[in-house]
């Protein structure tokens, strides 16, 4: 007997069901043009990192982040630039360049660090992001973290 | 003044309504029956038990007016209540009258309009179903309004003007419809949502840049603001034709929020305490403030009653805010001069707790407003 029927993706054939792209708002940006841009931030940031300026450095790169399909290139790029970042802020001046971050910029970075606790690698340390996590959770409270999983637009 | 609190059982209580001079209310502790408790003067006595419903029941309504209670259950009907004296004991109970939804999913809000002849029923089945009585059939006849809703309707919320219909739905957006019904609704008159509006128009659609469920909607007393919360902590404020400004909360998600005045919205949800969200001057939200004693009042005081010290406390599982868990409905209780003075909230620790709206203390962390 055939059980080949219990293999249809029968949600291709239902005009009515709920797509994952349709509960948010596109970047209008063209893929080429995303992964472009990752680039260059990450060049900016790495001239910000050697004058030690954090804070431009962190604005720069959660500025503009690339979301939704078809960018993982970018993704990734953008979560090695803010890695690096984090690698080279002393933890004493975390709480400062956190608190002058705009609460997008702080709902994006806890995009990353939990994105950089998926991770598995070498140069992705824990505890670093731990501590930034800490941090963070105390100047931006829960709020942040539901909003890093209710939102849709991931990085 | 101090919050009263009305421990009504030790289960979750679902949904609550009280009647139009508050001497009774109408609860549902996440079971398929309602019960009505009246005020004795000192405490809330059970007077009444509305069995018909045979799965949860998910929302109650009580029109203050026309003392009818409408229920909405899991089980995909609604039922209307109404007190009519009893032929063979000469007392008042009260009469269930079923309303066909025609829907095949669970109920989950339901809302009497302000003249109270409709009735909004959200549901599962991505539909809102807008019932109104037909007189000749004697029967209510519902309605559907389902372009272009793509999930599970959460809440929805009347106008003034008895015809348009707010609602938030679990695919991100809060929209206003139309639910005019030719039977039984005069013309409105042009307001800041359109002018011509044949059922089913969507006159607004708007979501939270993070996205969420929105959990809870509602109109400003003169209707021209829609007030919604969304599952990523934020409250969202939307002048239409003008800005919506979108609150970011650090707090964990609220599900309910009502207005108290033009200027002003009582808002709980997770964080298991009442916020008060004022607009400052320039019509920009302020501060949200905290609708409760402090945590550092409350330990001080648990200190002083129990003789626990403070590191003793923390170990306590009690929590340090009145209500013990979600707060899942906050209703206006009383007003005066067309600003509602007290609120009501009933939670999820199975209390019905009276605020009053005056008493808010200011809150320490930073918020944001984002103008979008």
């Amino acid at each position: 007997m055939s059980g080949a029927f219990r293999k249809i993706d029968i949600d291709i054939y239902d005009e009515d069901v709920l797509h994952e792209e349709e509960l948010y708002t596109a970047d209008p940006r063209d893929p080429a043009e995303v992964v472009a841009a990752a680039k260059q931030k990450q060049g900016t940031v790495r001239s910000a990192l050697s004058r030690s300026d954090i804070p431009g450095a962190l604005s720069i790169a959660l500025d503009s982040v690339p979301y939704g399909p078809n960018v993982d290139d970018a993704k990734l790029i953008t979560l090695q630039v803010l890695l690096t970042i984090m690698n080279s802020t002393k933890s004493t001046d975390i709480p400062n360049v956190l608190k002058a971050l705009s609460p997008e910029e702080q709902d994006t970075l806890m995009k990353y660090l939990y994105k950089g606790m998926a991770t598995s690698g070498n140069d992705v340390s824990g505890s670093v992001l731990l501590d930034w996590h800490e941090k963070l959770t105390e100047v931006a409270g829960l709020g942040c973290i539901v909003r890093t999983m209710t939102d849709r637009r991931t990085v | 003044m101090a919050p009263q609190v009305f421990p009504l059982s030790q289960t979750p209580i679902t949904a609550h309504s009280f009647n139009a001079d508050r001497s009774q209310v109408a609860v549902s502790f996440n079971s398929h029956e309602a019960q009505i408790f009246s005020w004795s003067g000192s405490q809330w006595t059970l007077n009444a038990t509305l069995t018909e419903h045979d799965k949860p029941i998910t929302s109650i309504d009580w029109a203050p007016a026309s003392n009818r209670i409408v229920t909405a259950s899991q089980d995909r009907n609604a039922y209307v209540w109404q007190e009519t004296q009893d032929p063979e004991t000469g007392s008042l109970i009260w009469k269930p009258t079923l309303v066909l939804l025609r829907i095949n999913r669970a109920a989950t809000h339901v809302r009497w309009s302000p003249k109270e002849d409709k009735f909004a029923v959200a549901s599962g089945a991505r539909a809102i179903a807008v019932c109104s009585f037909d007189p000749e059939n004697n029967w209510w006849v519902s309605k559907l309004l389902k372009k272009p809703i793509r999930s599970t309707v959460l809440c929805v919320d009347w106008h003034p003007n008895n015809v348009l219909l707010a609602a938030g739905t679990a695919d991100m957006k809060a929209r206003v419809f139309s639910a005019y019904i030719k039977e039984v609704d005069a013309k409105p008159a042009p307001s800041v949502w359109g002018s011509k509006l044949p059922f089913n128009t969507l006159c607004g659609e708007y979501t939270s840049p993070a996205g969420g469920w929105v959990h809870a909607v509602a109109f400003s007393p003169s209707g021209d603001v829609l007030a919604f919360a969304s599952h990523d902590s934020s409250m969202t404020i939307v002048y239409p034709g003008g800005t919506m400004y979108n609150i970011k909360m650090t707090s964990l998600p609220l599900v309910t929020l009502t207005w108290t005045s033009e200027q002003s919205i009582v808002a709980a949800g997770h964080d298991c305490q009442p916020y008060v969200a004022p607009k400052s001057a320039s019509a920009r939200p302020g501060v949200p403030g905290k609708l409760n004693k402090s945590a550092a009042f409350a330990t001080f005081q648990s200190a002083d009653s129990r003789g626990q010290s403070s590191i003793a406390a923390s170990s306590d599982t009690k929590l340090l805010t009145i209500h013990q868990n979600t707060i899942t409905s906050v209703r206006p209780y009383e007003e005066q001069g067309g600003v509602v003075t007290k609120v009501t909230t009933s939670g999820a620790d199975g209390r019905l707790i009276i605020w009053d709206t005056n008493d808010v203390s200011a809150l320490a962390t930073k918020l944001a407003t984002l103008s979008v």
